[in-house]
C-alpha cells in the first residue's frame, strides 16, 4: 500500500492537484468540515497523512509514509534522510533576509557583529551567516517573525518571502536572498530502492505531468 | 537526589534480556554451524584505529580523553577492532579466518535529534583472507541462514557492487565527482540535475542513480553501458554471484529474501571495494535496516605494519532492530521462565535442611530452577507468591527428614 504525507497550509492545495492528475484522489482534505488526518483516495489505493509542513519529512524519514509533498525550505532546514525526486514547481518563495526600511543595513555584511537575528529557520541562519564569517545570536521564533526587528529586539530576519507584501506592510525591506524554494515530491529511502506497490510508477508519472505543465 | 541514567542510556531488565538472547543465541548457533569462532575486542580504542578506514565520523564518535594515550573513544562498530586485531595474524594457514562477536556499540546522536539511543547491540561476522565469488556467497548464504532462523516471513536483500560503482563513477571528471557520488548515495535526483554535467554525462549520472531492480534486468542494463575490461570482470563476477545466489535460494530456503540489484548503493566514502548490501524487512509496518555488511579488501592493510592486505568480507545484525520487528510476531518469549520449585523452610531450625534439599533439587537435575522462600510469610501468603511467580510445586521443609511436597 503506498501512502503519501501532505502539507497543511499553503501547499495542499496545488499538492492534492498533482496527486489528483495522476490519477489519486485526495480533495477530501480540501472540504472545510474534514477533520479526519487520514484519508483513501477515491480508487481505495492510497493513503494521505494531513500534516503540519515539519512533519511531512518526518513520517517520510521514518517510512510511514513513502512520498512526501513539502517545501525545499523545510528539507534545507531539517536535513532529513529522504530521496529528493521532482521539483513539483508550485509553492515559489525565497528564504531572505530582511531589516527594518528605515535601518542603516543595506547587506548582510551591513549588520553589525553579534546582531540578533530572529527566525524559524535557525538552521539556515546560522549556516549563512557562518558562511559570511559575520558572528550572530540566532533568536529562535515560531511565528510572525517580522515582530523581531518592529519591536527592536533583533536587527533582522531571516524568513520566506513569497510576494514581499507582508515585509512592506511591516516596514521591512528585504536585503539578501539564501536561496529559493519550490515544493518537492520526497521519498523514504529504503522503500523508493525496494519499489514495492508500483512506488516508482506513481513518481514516474508525477514527474512526466510536472514536465507537462511546465513553461517551456 | 535522584539518579537518572544519561540521555540515550537504557536499561535491560530479565524480560528484556531473555528476548534478546533469544535472538542472539540462534544466530550465534548458526555462526558456529558455518565454522565461525567469536572474538571479543576492547570496548575503547584509539579514535584514529577506529576512523583509519574512512567510514567512521569523528562527530559520531563518544569519546573520552586519557592522560598518557590521548584520544580515545568507545566503539561504534566492531570491524575496526577485528581489523586492527586480526591484520598482523594473517598468514600461511591461520587464513582465512572465520571470526564472529556479539557486542554493544555506542554513538553519538545526530545533532538535532531528542533521548536517541546511544548504546546498541550488534552482532555479526567477519570472513577474512577470502577473496572472489565464494567467500561473497557463503557470506551472503550465512546471513541469510541467520534471517530465516530467526522465521521472519519475508524480508529484502539489497544488493549492490561498490566497486564497480565507484569505476562507473569515473567517467566524470574528478572536479565534481565527489557530488555526483554524493548526491547518488542519497537518491537526491535534484541535485544531480542540477550539476553542471554535459547531457551525456547527466544521462549516466540520472542512469547510475536508478540503477537498481531485478537482478537479470540490471545486469543487462549494465552490460548495455561502454564497459572497460575490469568493469567487464566485475560485471561477470556479480552475475556469477547473482546466479549462484539464486540457486542457493530457490530450494533449502523456506523464506529466501526478495533480491533486489542496487548499483546505486553506494557510500560517500572508499570503505567498501566489492559487494555490499543491506537486509532489510519485509511487508508490513515499518521498514527497518535489520543488517548490513560488505567487503572490504584494503582495509586489514591499514593496520598492517608493512602495510600488507588481506581481502574481508563481513556483516552486521543490529539486534534492537531485529527485536522490533520480531516482537509482534509473538515468538520471542512474553515472560521470562518460572522457577520450579519453590523451597520454604518453615522454622529457622530447618534453614540448612532446606538449603540442602535445594542443593539435592539442583544436583539432579541442572536445568531445574530452584529458588528458596526468605521471608516469614504466612503459608498462604507462600502459596499466593508461588502462584503469582508461576512455580508449579513447593516443598514445605521441617527437617531433613519430614519435607512436604505442594504441586500447584
Amino acid at each position: 500500500m503506498l501512502t503519501v504525507a501532505l502539507p497543511k497550509g499553503s501547499l495542499l492545495e496545488d499538492s492534492i492537484r498533482t496527486l489528483k492528475a495522476v490519477g489519486l484522489d485526495f480533495s477530501a482534505f480540501l472540504d472545510p468540515k474534514n477533520r479526519q488526518l487520514e484519508i483513501w483516495d477515491t480508487t481505495h489505493t492510497a493513503k494521505a497523512l494531513l500534516v503540519r509542513n515539519y512533519d511531512v519529512p518526518v513520517y517520510v524519514e521514518y517510512g510511514q509514509a513513502q512520498l512526501g509533498i513539502i517545501g525545499y525550505d523545510v528539507l534545507r532546514e531539517k536535513q532529513p534522510r529522504v530521496a529528493h525526486l521532482v521539483d513539483l514547481g508550485f509553492g515559489r518563495c525565497r528564504l531572505s533576509v530582511a531589516v527594518k526600511a528605515s535601518s542603516p543595513y543595506r547587506s548582510a555584511l551591513d549588520l553589525p557583529p553579534h546582531s540578533r537575528i530572529a527566525s524559524k529557520f535557525v538552521n539556515c541562519a546560522h549556516e549563512y551567516f557562518e558562511r559570511l564569517d559575520l558572528p550572530v545570536e540566532i533568536v529562535p521564533l515560531y511565528g510572525s517573525v517580522e515582530l523581531g526587528p518592529i519591536t527592536g529586539m533583533s536587527e533582522a530576519i531571516v524568513d520566506l518571502v513569497a510576494t514581499g507584501k507582508t515585509l512592506k506592510e511591516n516596514h521591512l525591506m528585504e536585503i539578501e536572498q539564501l536561496f529559493e524554494s519550490t515544493a518537492r515530491l520526497i521519498a523514504h529511502p529504503l522503500s523508493y530502492r525496494l519499489n514495492q506497490n508500483g512506488l516508482k510508477d506513481v513518481i514516474e508519472k508525477i514527474r512526466h505531468t510536472v514536465l507537462a505543465a511546465a513553461p517551456q | 537526589m535522584v539518579y537518572q541514567p544519561p540521555v540515550g542510556a537504557k536499561d535491560l531488565f530479565p524480560l528484556d534480556v531473555a528476548q534478546k538472547r533469544w535472538i542472539e543465541e540462534r544466530v550465534q548457533q548458526v555462526f558456529h554451524r558455518w565454522g565461525y569462532h567469536r572474538m571479543i575486542t576492547s570496548t575503547l580504542e584509539r579514535l584514529d584505529t577506529l576512523m583509519a578506514g574512512g567510514a567512521v565520523q569523528r562527530s559520531t564518535v563518544i569519546q573520552l580523553q586519557d592522560r598518557e594515550e590521548g584520544e580515545l573513544g568507545l566503539r561504534p562498530e566492531l570491524t575496526a577492532s577485528i581489523a586492527r586485531a586480526a591484520a598482523t595474524r594473517m598468514t600461511g594457514s591461520s587464513s582465512p579466518q572465520r571470526l564472529y562477536y556479539n557486542a554493544n556499540v555506542f554513538r553519538r546522536a545526530a545533532r538535532g535529534t531528542f533521548n536517541r539511543q546511544q548504546e546498541f547491540y550488534q552482532a555479526g561476522v567477519e570472513l577474512l583472507g577470502g577473496g572472489g565469488v565464494l567467500a561473497d556467497a557463503e557470506v551472503l548464504l550465512l546471513l541469510a541462514d541467520c534471517i530465516v532462523s530467526l522465521g521472519l516471513q519475508s524480508w529484502h536483500l539489497v544488493l549492490g557492487e561498490a566497486g564497480l560503482t565507484r569505476s562507473l563513477l569515473s567517467a566524470f571528471p574528478e572536479d565534481i565527482r565527489p557530488q555526483v557520488r554524493e548526491a547518488i548515495a542519497h537518491l537526491d535526483r535534484l541535485r544531480l540535475e542540477s550539476l553542471p554535467l554535459s547531457p551525456q554525462l547527466r544521462e549516466r549520472a540520472l542512469l547510475l542513480l536508478d540503477l537498481r531492480g531485478r537482478p537479470e534486468d540490471v545486469i543487462q542494463q549494465v552490460s548495455a553501458m561502454d564497459l572497460n575490461d575490469s568493469q567487464q570482470q566485475a560485471l561477470s563476477n556479480l552475475k556469477s554471484l547473482v546466479d549462484l545466489l539464486q540457486e542457493s535460494f530457490a530450494s533449502p530456503f523456506e523464506t529466501p529474501p526478495l533480491l533486489v540489484l542496487d548499483l546505486s548503493l553506494i557510500q560517500t566514502f572508499d570503505y567498501y571495494t566489492g559487494i555490499v548490501f543491506e537486509v532489510i524487512s519485509g511487508s508490513g509496518g515499518e521498514r527497518r535496516v535489520l543488517g548490513q555488511g560488505g567487503r572490504y579488501d584494503q582495509l586489514l592493510g591499514l593496520y598492517h605494519p608493512q602495510r600488507q592486505t588481506c581481502p574481508g568480507i563481513g556483516f552486521v545484525l543490529n539486534i534492537e532492530e531485529l527485536h522490533q520487528i520480531l516482537l509482534p510476531t509473538g515468538q520471542l518469549p512474553s515472560q521470562i521462565p518460572a522457577s520450579d520449585w519453590l523451597v520454604v523452610p518453615t522454622t529457622p531450625q530447618a534453614y540448612a535442611a532446606a538449603f540442602a534439599h535445594a542443593r539435592a533439587l539442583q544436583t539432579k537435575d541442572s536445568l531445574l530452577r530452584v529458588e528458596m522462600e526468605l521471608g516469614e510469610r504466612s503459608p498462604d501468603d507462600v502459596r499466593k507468591f508461588a502462584g503469582d511467580r508461576r512455580i508449579k510445586q513447593i516443598a514445605w521443609v521441617r527437617s531433613a527428614e519430614d519435607i512436604v511436597v505442594e504441586t500447584l
